[in-house]
Protein backbone atom coordinates (compact mmCIF):
# COMPACT_ATOMS: atom_id res chain seq x y z
CA UNK A 1 0.00 0.00 0.00
CA UNK A 2 0.91 3.42 -1.17
CA UNK A 3 1.63 5.45 2.05
CA UNK A 4 -0.46 8.79 1.97
CA UNK A 5 1.25 12.02 1.99
CA UNK A 6 -0.90 13.71 3.71
CA UNK A 7 -1.80 12.08 7.34
CA UNK A 8 -5.84 12.02 8.11
CA UNK A 9 -5.71 15.12 10.44
CA UNK A 10 -3.89 16.78 7.80
CA UNK A 11 -6.58 16.47 5.85
CA UNK A 12 -9.41 18.06 7.08
CA UNK A 13 -8.37 21.81 5.79
CA UNK A 14 -8.41 20.25 2.21
CA UNK A 15 -12.09 18.71 3.28
CA UNK A 16 -13.12 22.01 4.36
CA UNK A 17 -12.02 23.81 1.22
CA UNK A 18 -13.68 21.08 -0.34
CA UNK A 19 -16.97 22.30 1.19
CA UNK A 20 -16.25 26.00 0.23
CA UNK A 21 -16.14 25.17 -3.19
CA UNK A 22 -19.65 24.32 -2.61
CA UNK A 23 -20.66 27.71 -1.33
CA UNK A 24 -20.98 29.69 -4.14
CA UNK A 25 -23.52 26.53 -5.81
CA UNK A 26 -25.32 26.36 -2.16
CA UNK A 27 -25.38 30.53 -2.28
CA UNK A 28 -27.27 30.35 -5.89
CA UNK A 29 -29.15 27.21 -4.73
CA UNK A 30 -31.01 29.89 -1.55
CA UNK A 31 -31.21 33.11 -3.55
CA UNK A 32 -33.01 31.26 -5.94
CA UNK A 33 -35.81 30.04 -3.81
CA UNK A 34 -35.56 33.15 -1.32
CA UNK A 35 -38.72 35.89 -1.45
CA UNK A 36 -37.91 39.35 -2.63
CA UNK A 37 -38.26 40.67 1.21
CA UNK A 38 -35.58 38.05 2.70
CA UNK A 39 -33.44 38.35 -0.55
CA UNK A 40 -32.42 41.55 0.50
CA UNK A 41 -32.42 41.53 4.18
CA UNK A 42 -29.35 42.16 6.25
CA UNK A 43 -27.72 39.84 7.92
CA UNK A 44 -28.84 37.51 5.37
CA UNK A 45 -30.58 34.26 5.54
CA UNK A 46 -28.38 31.09 5.16
CA UNK A 47 -31.36 28.71 4.86
CA UNK A 48 -34.34 30.42 3.52
CA UNK A 49 -36.85 30.55 5.96
CA UNK A 50 -39.66 31.13 3.80
CA UNK A 51 -38.82 29.17 0.32
CA UNK A 52 -40.99 30.07 -2.18
CA UNK A 53 -40.79 29.21 -6.15
CA UNK A 54 -41.61 32.99 -6.97
CA UNK A 55 -38.36 33.45 -8.80
CA UNK A 56 -39.40 30.93 -11.21
CA UNK A 57 -43.19 31.90 -11.11
CA UNK A 58 -44.85 34.06 -8.96
CA UNK A 59 -48.36 33.85 -8.88
CA UNK A 60 -49.34 37.22 -7.27
CA UNK A 61 -47.06 39.19 -10.03
CA UNK A 62 -49.19 41.59 -12.21
CA UNK A 63 -47.65 44.06 -14.49
CA UNK A 64 -49.76 46.80 -12.32
CA UNK A 65 -48.82 45.56 -9.03
CA UNK A 66 -44.67 46.05 -9.85
CA UNK A 67 -43.17 47.40 -6.65
CA UNK A 68 -41.12 47.52 -3.81
CA UNK A 69 -41.65 43.62 -2.98
CA UNK A 70 -42.85 42.13 -6.21
CA UNK A 71 -40.52 41.08 -9.55
CA UNK A 72 -41.68 39.21 -12.68
CA UNK A 73 -40.83 35.33 -12.42
CA UNK A 74 -38.33 33.97 -14.83
CA UNK A 75 -41.13 32.25 -16.98
CA UNK A 76 -42.96 35.58 -16.62
CA UNK A 77 -40.34 37.50 -18.23
CA UNK A 78 -39.44 37.85 -21.94
CA UNK A 79 -42.84 38.40 -22.73
CA UNK A 80 -42.19 39.45 -26.72
CA UNK A 81 -40.38 35.73 -27.01
CA UNK A 82 -42.80 32.72 -27.75
CA UNK A 83 -42.76 30.66 -25.20
CA UNK A 84 -40.18 32.90 -22.87
CA UNK A 85 -37.75 30.91 -20.70
CA UNK A 86 -38.34 27.90 -22.07
CA UNK A 87 -37.25 28.85 -25.52
CA UNK A 88 -33.85 29.60 -24.43
CA UNK A 89 -33.48 26.53 -23.11
CA UNK A 90 -35.11 24.93 -26.41
CA UNK A 91 -32.44 26.71 -28.30
CA UNK A 92 -29.28 25.61 -26.26
CA UNK A 93 -30.51 22.11 -26.21
CA UNK A 94 -31.34 22.18 -30.12
CA UNK A 95 -27.90 23.95 -30.74
CA UNK A 96 -25.55 21.75 -28.48
CA UNK A 97 -27.17 18.34 -29.59
CA UNK A 98 -26.65 18.90 -33.49
CA UNK A 99 -23.16 20.19 -33.34
CA UNK A 100 -22.20 17.17 -31.24
CA UNK A 101 -23.98 14.31 -33.15
CA UNK A 102 -22.94 16.37 -36.79
CA UNK A 103 -19.11 17.39 -35.51
CA UNK A 104 -18.84 13.32 -33.96
CA UNK A 105 -19.79 12.18 -37.69
CA UNK A 106 -17.60 14.48 -39.45
CA UNK A 107 -14.41 14.26 -37.28
CA UNK A 108 -15.08 10.00 -37.08
CA UNK A 109 -15.19 9.98 -40.65
CA UNK A 110 -12.32 12.13 -41.55
CA UNK A 111 -10.30 10.23 -38.68
CA UNK A 112 -10.76 6.91 -40.45
CA UNK A 113 -9.22 8.32 -43.67
CA UNK A 114 -6.68 9.30 -41.58
CA UNK A 115 -5.77 6.58 -39.86
CA UNK A 116 -6.75 3.63 -42.01
CA UNK A 117 -6.96 4.28 -45.49
CA UNK A 118 -3.35 4.84 -47.59
CA UNK A 119 -4.53 8.35 -48.33
CA UNK A 120 -1.37 10.25 -50.12
CA UNK A 121 -0.96 13.37 -48.61
CA UNK A 122 -2.84 12.53 -44.99
CA UNK A 123 0.20 13.25 -43.35
CA UNK A 124 0.06 16.98 -44.38
CA UNK A 125 -3.89 17.46 -43.93
CA UNK A 126 -2.92 16.17 -40.63
CA UNK A 127 -0.38 18.52 -39.80
CA UNK A 128 -2.37 20.80 -40.88
CA UNK A 129 -5.23 20.19 -38.67
CA UNK A 130 -2.76 19.75 -35.34
CA UNK A 131 -1.23 22.88 -36.19
CA UNK A 132 -4.65 25.00 -36.60
CA UNK A 133 -5.26 23.42 -32.73
CA UNK A 134 -2.44 26.27 -31.89
CA UNK A 135 -4.26 29.10 -32.69
CA UNK A 136 -6.30 30.80 -30.36
CA UNK A 137 -10.06 30.56 -31.87
CA UNK A 138 -10.99 34.25 -31.05
CA UNK A 139 -8.40 34.56 -33.76
CA UNK A 140 -10.62 33.43 -36.56
CA UNK A 141 -13.73 35.73 -34.91
CA UNK A 142 -13.54 38.46 -36.72
CA UNK A 143 -13.69 37.02 -40.18
CA UNK A 144 -16.52 34.06 -39.05
CA UNK A 145 -18.66 37.20 -38.09
CA UNK A 146 -18.39 38.61 -41.89
CA UNK A 147 -18.79 35.40 -43.26
CA UNK A 148 -21.89 34.62 -41.21
CA UNK A 149 -23.45 38.12 -41.90
CA UNK A 150 -22.64 37.54 -45.86
CA UNK A 151 -24.01 33.98 -45.80
CA UNK A 152 -27.13 35.82 -44.13
CA UNK A 153 -27.01 33.22 -41.20
CA UNK A 154 -26.68 36.19 -38.52
CA UNK A 155 -29.69 35.42 -35.77
CA UNK A 156 -30.14 32.06 -37.08
CA UNK A 157 -29.60 28.22 -36.19
CA UNK A 158 -27.34 27.86 -39.34
CA UNK A 159 -24.91 30.81 -37.84
CA UNK A 160 -24.97 28.94 -34.13
CA UNK A 161 -24.30 25.57 -36.25
CA UNK A 162 -22.03 25.36 -39.34
CA UNK A 163 -19.39 27.25 -38.36
CA UNK A 164 -19.13 25.30 -35.07
CA UNK A 165 -18.96 21.81 -37.13
CA UNK A 166 -15.05 21.23 -37.88
CA UNK A 167 -13.85 20.60 -34.30
CA UNK A 168 -9.94 20.30 -34.79
CA UNK A 169 -9.58 18.76 -31.70
CA UNK A 170 -12.20 15.77 -32.02
CA UNK A 171 -10.31 14.33 -35.19
CA UNK A 172 -7.28 15.05 -33.45
CA UNK A 173 -8.01 13.06 -30.33
CA UNK A 174 -9.96 10.31 -32.43
CA UNK A 175 -6.88 9.62 -34.82
CA UNK A 176 -5.09 8.96 -31.56
CA UNK A 177 -7.71 6.62 -29.82
CA UNK A 178 -8.46 5.13 -33.74
CA UNK A 179 -4.83 3.99 -34.22
CA UNK A 180 -4.95 1.45 -31.18
CA UNK A 181 -7.65 0.10 -33.08
CA UNK A 182 -5.59 -3.18 -35.19
CA UNK A 183 -5.19 -2.63 -38.68
CA UNK A 184 -5.59 -6.29 -39.68
CA UNK A 185 -9.88 -6.19 -38.24
CA UNK A 186 -9.82 -3.50 -40.94
CA UNK A 187 -7.94 -5.77 -43.67
CA UNK A 188 -10.04 -8.71 -43.00
CA UNK A 189 -13.28 -7.11 -43.64
CA UNK A 190 -11.79 -5.55 -46.93
CA UNK A 191 -11.06 -9.45 -47.67
CA UNK A 192 -14.72 -10.15 -47.09
CA UNK A 193 -15.72 -7.91 -49.09
CA UNK A 194 -17.13 -4.82 -47.22
CA UNK A 195 -16.71 -1.31 -48.47
CA UNK A 196 -14.85 1.83 -46.77
CA UNK A 197 -17.73 3.26 -45.57
CA UNK A 198 -19.61 0.32 -44.57
CA UNK A 199 -16.27 -0.83 -42.55
CA UNK A 200 -16.10 2.78 -41.05
CA UNK A 201 -19.70 2.51 -39.55
CA UNK A 202 -19.87 -0.81 -38.67
CA UNK A 203 -16.69 -2.13 -38.05
CA UNK A 204 -14.32 0.72 -36.30
CA UNK A 205 -17.67 2.75 -34.94
CA UNK A 206 -18.87 0.05 -32.48
CA UNK A 207 -15.05 0.13 -31.42
CA UNK A 208 -14.55 3.67 -30.79
CA UNK A 209 -17.80 3.74 -28.04
CA UNK A 210 -15.35 4.85 -25.34
CA UNK A 211 -13.79 7.70 -26.96
CA UNK A 212 -16.66 9.02 -28.61
CA UNK A 213 -18.58 9.15 -25.28
CA UNK A 214 -15.27 11.28 -24.28
CA UNK A 215 -15.42 13.66 -27.14
CA UNK A 216 -19.54 13.81 -27.03
CA UNK A 217 -19.81 15.22 -23.46
CA UNK A 218 -17.06 17.45 -24.10
CA UNK A 219 -18.24 19.30 -26.92
CA UNK A 220 -22.00 19.19 -25.32
CA UNK A 221 -20.63 20.85 -22.67
CA UNK A 222 -18.73 23.32 -24.81
CA UNK A 223 -21.55 23.93 -26.47
CA UNK A 224 -23.91 24.50 -24.05
CA UNK A 225 -21.98 27.33 -22.29
CA UNK A 226 -20.32 28.65 -25.35
CA UNK A 227 -20.94 32.45 -25.18
CA UNK A 228 -18.46 34.65 -27.03
CA UNK A 229 -20.02 33.74 -30.50
CA UNK A 230 -23.63 33.54 -29.58
CA UNK A 231 -23.04 36.92 -28.33
CA UNK A 232 -21.69 37.90 -31.56
CA UNK A 233 -24.59 36.60 -34.16
CA UNK A 234 -27.53 37.03 -32.13
CA UNK A 235 -30.03 39.76 -32.45
CA UNK A 236 -33.62 39.26 -31.27
CA UNK A 237 -34.43 37.90 -27.72
CA UNK A 238 -35.80 34.49 -29.29
CA UNK A 239 -32.53 33.36 -31.02
CA UNK A 240 -30.49 33.56 -27.53
CA UNK A 241 -29.10 30.55 -26.14
CA UNK A 242 -29.16 30.48 -22.33
CA UNK A 243 -25.90 32.39 -21.62
CA UNK A 244 -26.76 35.10 -23.74
CA UNK A 245 -30.03 35.21 -22.35
CA UNK A 246 -28.59 35.44 -18.64
CA UNK A 247 -26.18 37.98 -19.51
CA UNK A 248 -29.40 39.94 -21.03
CA UNK A 249 -31.13 39.26 -18.12
CA UNK A 250 -27.92 40.35 -16.00
CA UNK A 251 -27.96 43.95 -18.39
CA UNK A 252 -31.18 44.95 -17.57
CA UNK A 253 -31.39 44.40 -14.03
CA UNK A 254 -27.83 44.37 -12.52
CA UNK A 255 -28.42 46.92 -10.38
CA UNK A 256 -31.48 46.05 -8.56
CA UNK A 257 -30.83 43.75 -5.81
CA UNK A 258 -34.49 42.40 -5.71
CA UNK A 259 -33.79 41.14 -9.09
CA UNK A 260 -30.89 38.45 -8.13
CA UNK A 261 -33.39 35.89 -7.15
CA UNK A 262 -34.56 35.49 -10.67
CA UNK A 263 -31.36 35.62 -11.73
CA UNK A 264 -29.82 32.86 -9.85
CA UNK A 265 -32.94 30.86 -10.84
CA UNK A 266 -31.91 31.23 -14.43
CA UNK A 267 -28.49 30.91 -13.58
CA UNK A 268 -29.29 27.13 -11.53
CA UNK A 269 -31.80 26.22 -14.98
CA UNK A 270 -28.56 26.80 -16.97
CA UNK A 271 -26.42 24.97 -15.02
CA UNK A 272 -28.19 22.05 -13.75
CA UNK A 273 -28.41 20.09 -16.62
CA UNK A 274 -24.40 19.65 -17.40
CA UNK A 275 -24.19 19.58 -13.86
CA UNK A 276 -26.69 16.10 -14.23
CA UNK A 277 -24.96 15.48 -17.70
CA UNK A 278 -21.80 15.14 -15.74
CA UNK A 279 -22.53 13.64 -12.82
CA UNK A 280 -24.18 10.56 -14.85
CA UNK A 281 -21.03 10.05 -17.33
CA UNK A 282 -18.30 11.27 -15.19
CA UNK A 283 -16.27 8.54 -15.53
CA UNK A 284 -16.44 8.87 -19.48
CA UNK A 285 -15.51 12.24 -19.28
CA UNK A 286 -12.39 12.46 -16.41
CA UNK A 287 -11.08 9.28 -18.60
CA UNK A 288 -11.16 11.61 -22.01
CA UNK A 289 -9.58 14.36 -20.14
CA UNK A 290 -6.72 12.25 -18.52
CA UNK A 291 -6.53 10.62 -22.32
CA UNK A 292 -6.26 14.02 -23.83
CA UNK A 293 -3.71 15.42 -20.63
CA UNK A 294 -1.48 12.62 -20.92
CA UNK A 295 -1.19 12.15 -24.61
CA UNK A 296 -1.53 15.60 -25.90
CA UNK B 1 -6.26 -0.96 -55.02
CA UNK B 2 -4.60 1.74 -53.33
CA UNK B 3 -6.38 3.57 -55.97
CA UNK B 4 -9.90 2.70 -55.56
CA UNK B 5 -10.01 2.89 -51.73
CA UNK B 6 -8.42 6.37 -52.21
CA UNK B 7 -11.87 7.45 -53.34
CA UNK B 8 -13.94 7.08 -50.93
CA UNK B 9 -11.24 8.29 -48.52
CA UNK B 10 -11.28 11.70 -49.80
CA UNK B 11 -15.09 11.56 -49.76
CA UNK B 12 -15.07 10.70 -46.54
CA UNK B 13 -12.48 13.57 -45.36
CA UNK B 14 -14.70 16.26 -47.91
CA UNK B 15 -17.14 17.08 -45.47
CA UNK B 16 -14.94 17.80 -42.84
CA UNK B 17 -12.25 19.77 -44.89
CA UNK B 18 -15.08 22.11 -46.30
CA UNK B 19 -15.93 23.14 -43.15
CA UNK B 20 -12.50 23.19 -42.10
CA UNK B 21 -11.30 25.18 -44.53
CA UNK B 22 -13.94 27.51 -44.58
CA UNK B 23 -15.03 28.54 -41.32
CA UNK B 24 -11.07 28.29 -39.74
CA UNK B 25 -8.25 28.22 -42.57
CA UNK B 26 -10.07 30.79 -44.57
CA UNK B 27 -11.17 33.09 -41.55
CA UNK B 28 -7.92 32.56 -40.11
CA UNK B 29 -5.85 33.89 -43.39
CA UNK B 30 -8.48 36.65 -43.97
CA UNK B 31 -8.24 37.75 -39.94
CA UNK B 32 -3.99 38.01 -40.67
CA UNK B 33 -4.89 39.77 -43.97
CA UNK B 34 -7.30 42.41 -41.71
CA UNK B 35 -4.64 43.11 -38.90
CA UNK B 36 -2.16 44.71 -41.80
CA UNK B 37 -5.09 46.89 -42.68
CA UNK B 38 -7.32 49.57 -41.70
CA UNK B 39 -11.14 47.86 -42.21
CA UNK B 40 -13.72 49.13 -40.43
CA UNK B 41 -16.43 46.89 -41.43
CA UNK B 42 -18.09 49.45 -44.07
CA UNK B 43 -15.03 50.81 -46.39
CA UNK B 44 -13.42 48.58 -47.94
CA UNK B 45 -10.04 47.76 -46.13
CA UNK B 46 -6.44 49.69 -47.69
CA UNK B 47 -3.36 48.25 -46.68
CA UNK B 48 -1.49 49.79 -44.02
CA UNK B 49 2.02 47.56 -43.27
CA UNK B 50 2.78 47.44 -39.93
CA UNK B 51 0.43 50.43 -38.23
CA UNK B 52 -1.96 48.46 -36.27
CA UNK B 53 1.04 46.35 -34.38
CA UNK B 54 2.52 49.98 -33.57
CA UNK B 55 0.20 51.65 -32.31
CA UNK B 56 -0.74 48.82 -30.69
CA UNK B 57 2.26 47.76 -28.98
CA UNK B 58 3.95 51.44 -28.68
CA UNK B 59 1.11 54.21 -28.11
CA UNK B 60 -1.86 51.78 -26.83
CA UNK B 61 -2.15 53.22 -23.82
CA UNK B 62 -5.58 50.69 -23.33
CA UNK B 63 -3.95 47.68 -25.06
CA UNK B 64 -1.11 48.58 -22.54
CA UNK B 65 -3.35 48.11 -19.39
CA UNK B 66 -4.64 44.66 -20.91
CA UNK B 67 -1.13 43.58 -21.24
CA UNK B 68 -0.53 44.07 -17.86
CA UNK B 69 -3.57 42.84 -16.48
CA UNK B 70 -3.41 40.07 -18.18
CA UNK B 71 -0.08 39.07 -17.40
CA UNK B 72 -0.80 39.87 -13.85
CA UNK B 73 -3.81 37.74 -13.87
CA UNK B 74 -2.06 34.90 -15.92
CA UNK B 75 0.92 34.49 -12.97
CA UNK B 76 -1.40 34.51 -9.85
CA UNK B 77 -4.35 32.27 -11.46
CA UNK B 78 -1.89 29.88 -13.08
CA UNK B 79 0.56 29.65 -10.01
CA UNK B 80 -2.49 28.80 -7.36
CA UNK B 81 -4.67 27.09 -9.98
CA UNK B 82 -1.85 24.24 -10.61
CA UNK B 83 -0.38 24.29 -7.42
CA UNK B 84 -3.87 24.06 -5.57
CA UNK B 85 -4.99 21.32 -8.07
CA UNK B 86 -1.48 19.02 -7.24
CA UNK B 87 -2.34 19.64 -3.90
CA UNK B 88 -5.71 17.95 -4.28
CA UNK B 89 -4.41 15.33 -6.29
CA UNK B 90 -2.33 13.96 -3.78
CA UNK B 91 -4.99 14.13 -1.23
CA UNK B 92 -7.86 12.63 -3.08
CA UNK B 93 -6.51 10.59 -5.50
CA UNK B 94 -7.54 7.29 -3.93
CA UNK B 95 -10.60 5.21 -4.92
CA UNK B 96 -12.64 5.36 -1.98
CA UNK B 97 -15.94 6.46 -2.06
CA UNK B 98 -14.86 9.72 0.15
CA UNK B 99 -11.64 10.50 -2.58
CA UNK B 100 -14.54 10.14 -5.40
CA UNK B 101 -16.90 12.17 -3.62
CA UNK B 102 -13.94 14.84 -3.34
CA UNK B 103 -12.81 14.63 -6.65
CA UNK B 104 -16.54 15.42 -8.00
CA UNK B 105 -16.87 18.11 -5.71
CA UNK B 106 -13.78 20.04 -6.77
CA UNK B 107 -14.89 19.16 -10.48
CA UNK B 108 -18.01 20.65 -10.66
CA UNK B 109 -17.21 24.18 -11.32
CA UNK B 110 -15.43 22.98 -14.49
CA UNK B 111 -18.48 21.86 -16.19
CA UNK B 112 -21.35 24.37 -15.35
CA UNK B 113 -21.74 27.04 -17.52
CA UNK B 114 -19.33 30.44 -16.80
CA UNK B 115 -21.91 32.70 -16.98
CA UNK B 116 -24.45 30.85 -14.50
CA UNK B 117 -21.15 31.13 -12.55
CA UNK B 118 -20.13 34.82 -13.14
CA UNK B 119 -23.43 35.50 -11.70
CA UNK B 120 -23.41 34.02 -8.49
CA UNK B 121 -19.67 35.70 -8.21
CA UNK B 122 -21.34 38.94 -8.73
CA UNK B 123 -24.33 37.98 -6.53
CA UNK B 124 -21.72 36.99 -3.69
CA UNK B 125 -19.11 40.30 -4.13
CA UNK B 126 -22.40 42.40 -4.40
CA UNK B 127 -22.30 46.04 -2.93
CA UNK B 128 -25.34 45.51 -1.02
CA UNK B 129 -24.48 45.32 3.34
CA UNK B 130 -26.25 41.82 2.58
CA UNK B 131 -23.96 40.54 0.29
CA UNK B 132 -22.33 36.96 1.15
CA UNK B 133 -18.51 38.81 0.88
CA UNK B 134 -19.60 41.68 2.85
CA UNK B 135 -21.35 39.41 5.62
CA UNK B 136 -18.25 37.19 5.76
CA UNK B 137 -15.87 40.09 6.21
CA UNK B 138 -18.90 41.81 8.64
CA UNK B 139 -17.88 38.99 11.09
CA UNK B 140 -14.08 39.75 11.91
CA UNK B 141 -15.16 43.63 11.99
CA UNK B 142 -14.14 44.96 8.73
CA UNK B 143 -16.91 47.38 7.13
CA UNK B 144 -19.12 46.80 4.01
CA UNK B 145 -16.30 46.61 0.75
CA UNK B 146 -17.78 48.45 -2.70
CA UNK B 147 -15.83 44.77 -3.89
CA UNK B 148 -16.71 45.09 -7.55
CA UNK B 149 -16.25 48.81 -7.56
CA UNK B 150 -12.61 48.82 -6.70
CA UNK B 151 -9.88 48.50 -9.06
CA UNK B 152 -7.24 47.24 -7.02
CA UNK B 153 -9.65 44.57 -5.88
CA UNK B 154 -10.66 43.42 -9.77
CA UNK B 155 -8.28 41.29 -10.71
CA UNK B 156 -7.95 39.45 -7.59
CA UNK B 157 -11.36 38.89 -7.42
CA UNK B 158 -11.04 37.27 -11.26
CA UNK B 159 -7.59 35.38 -9.68
CA UNK B 160 -10.44 34.10 -7.37
CA UNK B 161 -12.78 32.86 -9.71
CA UNK B 162 -9.93 30.88 -12.02
CA UNK B 163 -8.68 29.20 -9.15
CA UNK B 164 -12.32 28.49 -8.37
CA UNK B 165 -13.34 26.94 -11.23
CA UNK B 166 -9.88 25.69 -12.80
CA UNK B 167 -8.16 23.85 -10.05
CA UNK B 168 -10.58 21.02 -10.77
CA UNK B 169 -9.36 20.60 -14.53
CA UNK B 170 -5.96 20.23 -13.39
CA UNK B 171 -6.47 17.84 -10.35
CA UNK B 172 -8.21 15.22 -12.42
CA UNK B 173 -4.96 15.56 -15.03
CA UNK B 174 -3.08 15.16 -11.84
CA UNK B 175 -4.58 12.16 -10.89
CA UNK B 176 -4.04 10.42 -13.92
CA UNK B 177 -0.55 11.69 -13.90
CA UNK B 178 0.58 9.88 -10.29
CA UNK B 179 -1.66 7.13 -11.14
CA UNK B 180 0.87 6.22 -14.01
CA UNK B 181 4.32 6.49 -11.39
CA UNK B 182 5.36 3.32 -11.43
CA UNK B 183 4.56 1.53 -7.56
CA UNK B 184 8.19 0.24 -7.31
CA UNK B 185 9.79 3.51 -6.94
CA UNK B 186 8.00 4.42 -4.11
CA UNK B 187 8.63 0.60 -3.05
CA UNK B 188 12.69 1.03 -2.92
CA UNK B 189 12.48 4.45 -1.87
CA UNK B 190 10.36 2.86 1.76
CA UNK B 191 13.16 0.06 1.68
CA UNK B 192 15.92 3.24 1.94
CA UNK B 193 13.94 4.94 4.25
CA UNK B 194 12.02 7.74 2.70
CA UNK B 195 9.98 10.06 4.31
CA UNK B 196 6.57 10.70 2.51
CA UNK B 197 7.95 14.53 1.85
CA UNK B 198 11.26 12.88 0.45
CA UNK B 199 8.83 10.58 -1.53
CA UNK B 200 6.94 13.32 -2.98
CA UNK B 201 10.23 15.72 -3.20
CA UNK B 202 12.27 13.28 -5.20
CA UNK B 203 10.10 11.29 -7.08
CA UNK B 204 6.70 12.53 -7.08
CA UNK B 205 7.60 15.68 -8.21
CA UNK B 206 9.92 14.71 -11.13
CA UNK B 207 7.76 11.99 -12.48
CA UNK B 208 5.14 14.42 -13.05
CA UNK B 209 7.43 17.07 -14.92
CA UNK B 210 5.59 16.30 -18.37
CA UNK B 211 2.30 16.57 -16.80
CA UNK B 212 2.57 19.83 -15.34
CA UNK B 213 4.29 21.39 -18.53
CA UNK B 214 0.54 20.02 -19.91
CA UNK B 215 -1.29 21.50 -16.72
CA UNK B 216 0.60 24.78 -16.88
CA UNK B 217 0.26 25.36 -20.48
CA UNK B 218 -3.33 24.80 -20.90
CA UNK B 219 -4.04 26.68 -17.85
CA UNK B 220 -1.71 29.76 -19.22
CA UNK B 221 -3.69 29.08 -22.67
CA UNK B 222 -7.31 29.34 -21.34
CA UNK B 223 -6.24 32.39 -18.58
CA UNK B 224 -4.91 34.33 -21.72
CA UNK B 225 -8.91 34.30 -23.01
CA UNK B 226 -10.55 34.76 -20.23
CA UNK B 227 -13.29 36.88 -21.48
CA UNK B 228 -16.97 36.16 -19.64
CA UNK B 229 -15.93 36.81 -16.13
CA UNK B 230 -14.74 40.06 -17.24
CA UNK B 231 -18.18 40.98 -19.34
CA UNK B 232 -20.48 39.50 -17.15
CA UNK B 233 -18.64 40.41 -13.36
CA UNK B 234 -16.83 43.89 -14.58
CA UNK B 235 -18.73 45.57 -17.67
CA UNK B 236 -19.62 49.08 -16.90
CA UNK B 237 -21.85 50.83 -18.69
CA UNK B 238 -19.46 52.47 -20.85
CA UNK B 239 -16.43 50.41 -20.93
CA UNK B 240 -15.85 46.52 -21.03
CA UNK B 241 -12.81 46.53 -18.74
CA UNK B 242 -14.47 47.70 -15.69
CA UNK B 243 -13.80 50.74 -13.35
CA UNK B 244 -10.57 52.11 -14.61
CA UNK B 245 -10.43 49.31 -17.16
CA UNK B 246 -8.99 47.24 -14.23
CA UNK B 247 -10.56 44.40 -15.28
CA UNK B 248 -9.37 45.08 -19.11
CA UNK B 249 -7.50 41.98 -20.96
CA UNK B 250 -6.51 41.04 -24.31
CA UNK B 251 -10.04 39.35 -25.48
CA UNK B 252 -12.48 41.57 -23.47
CA UNK B 253 -10.28 44.29 -25.68
CA UNK B 254 -10.39 42.39 -28.82
CA UNK B 255 -14.34 42.47 -28.17
CA UNK B 256 -15.14 45.89 -27.53
CA UNK B 257 -12.61 47.42 -30.64
CA UNK B 258 -14.26 44.68 -33.12
CA UNK B 259 -17.74 44.86 -31.81
CA UNK B 260 -18.61 47.90 -30.39
CA UNK B 261 -16.15 50.07 -31.97
CA UNK B 262 -15.80 47.95 -34.99
CA UNK B 263 -12.16 49.06 -35.93
CA UNK B 264 -11.76 45.28 -37.69
CA UNK B 265 -8.20 46.04 -38.94
CA UNK B 266 -7.22 47.09 -35.14
CA UNK B 267 -9.26 44.47 -33.70
CA UNK B 268 -7.30 41.54 -36.07
CA UNK B 269 -3.89 42.71 -34.78
CA UNK B 270 -4.94 42.54 -31.32
CA UNK B 271 -6.15 38.48 -32.41
CA UNK B 272 -2.84 37.75 -33.46
CA UNK B 273 -0.69 39.97 -30.83
CA UNK B 274 -2.90 37.17 -28.44
CA UNK B 275 -1.73 34.04 -30.75
CA UNK B 276 2.27 35.50 -30.56
CA UNK B 277 2.19 36.16 -26.55
CA UNK B 278 0.33 32.61 -26.12
CA UNK B 279 2.71 31.22 -28.65
CA UNK B 280 5.81 32.69 -27.02
CA UNK B 281 4.86 31.91 -22.95
CA UNK B 282 4.23 28.91 -23.94
CA UNK B 283 7.57 28.30 -25.80
CA UNK B 284 9.29 29.50 -23.20
CA UNK B 285 7.02 27.38 -20.54
CA UNK B 286 8.67 24.29 -22.53
CA UNK B 287 12.06 25.61 -22.99
CA UNK B 288 12.18 26.08 -19.29
CA UNK B 289 10.71 22.90 -18.13
CA UNK B 290 13.09 20.97 -20.91
CA UNK B 291 16.08 23.02 -19.33
CA UNK B 292 14.93 21.97 -15.45
CA UNK B 293 14.67 18.21 -16.60
CA UNK B 294 18.50 17.90 -17.83
CA UNK B 295 19.46 19.61 -15.05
Amino acid sequence: MRRSLWPALGRIPLYLFGLTMLVPFYWMLTAAFKPVPELTRNPPSFVPDDPTLDAFYDPGYTPEQRGEQVVAGLFQRFADVPGGFGRFMFNSLFVATTITVLSLLLASLAAYALTKIDLPGKRVIFVVIVASMMVPWQVSLIPNYLIVRNLGWLNSYEGYIVPALAKAFVVFFLVQYMRSIPDDLVHAARVDGAGEWRIWWRVVMPLMRPALAAMAIFVVLAEWNNFLWPLIIVQSDSMANLPVALSRLNASNAYNPQHFAVIMAASLLTSLPTVIVFLIFQKHFTRGIALSGIKG
Amino acid sequence: MRLRRALPGYLMLLPFAVLFVGFLVWPLLNSLYFAFTDYNGVRPPTLVGFDNFRRLWFEDERFRTALVNSFVYVAGAVTLTTGLALALAVAFRGTSWRDRIMRTLFFLPAVTSTIAVALIWRWIFTVEDFGLANTVVGWVGVEPVQWLATPSLTIPILVVMAVWGGCGYGMVIFVAGLNAIPEEHYESARLDGATAWQQFWYITLPQLKPVTTYVVITSLISAFQVFEAVYIVFRGVSSVGGVQDSGLMLVPYLYDMGFTKFQLGYASAIAWSLFIIIFIVSMIQLRVTRALREL
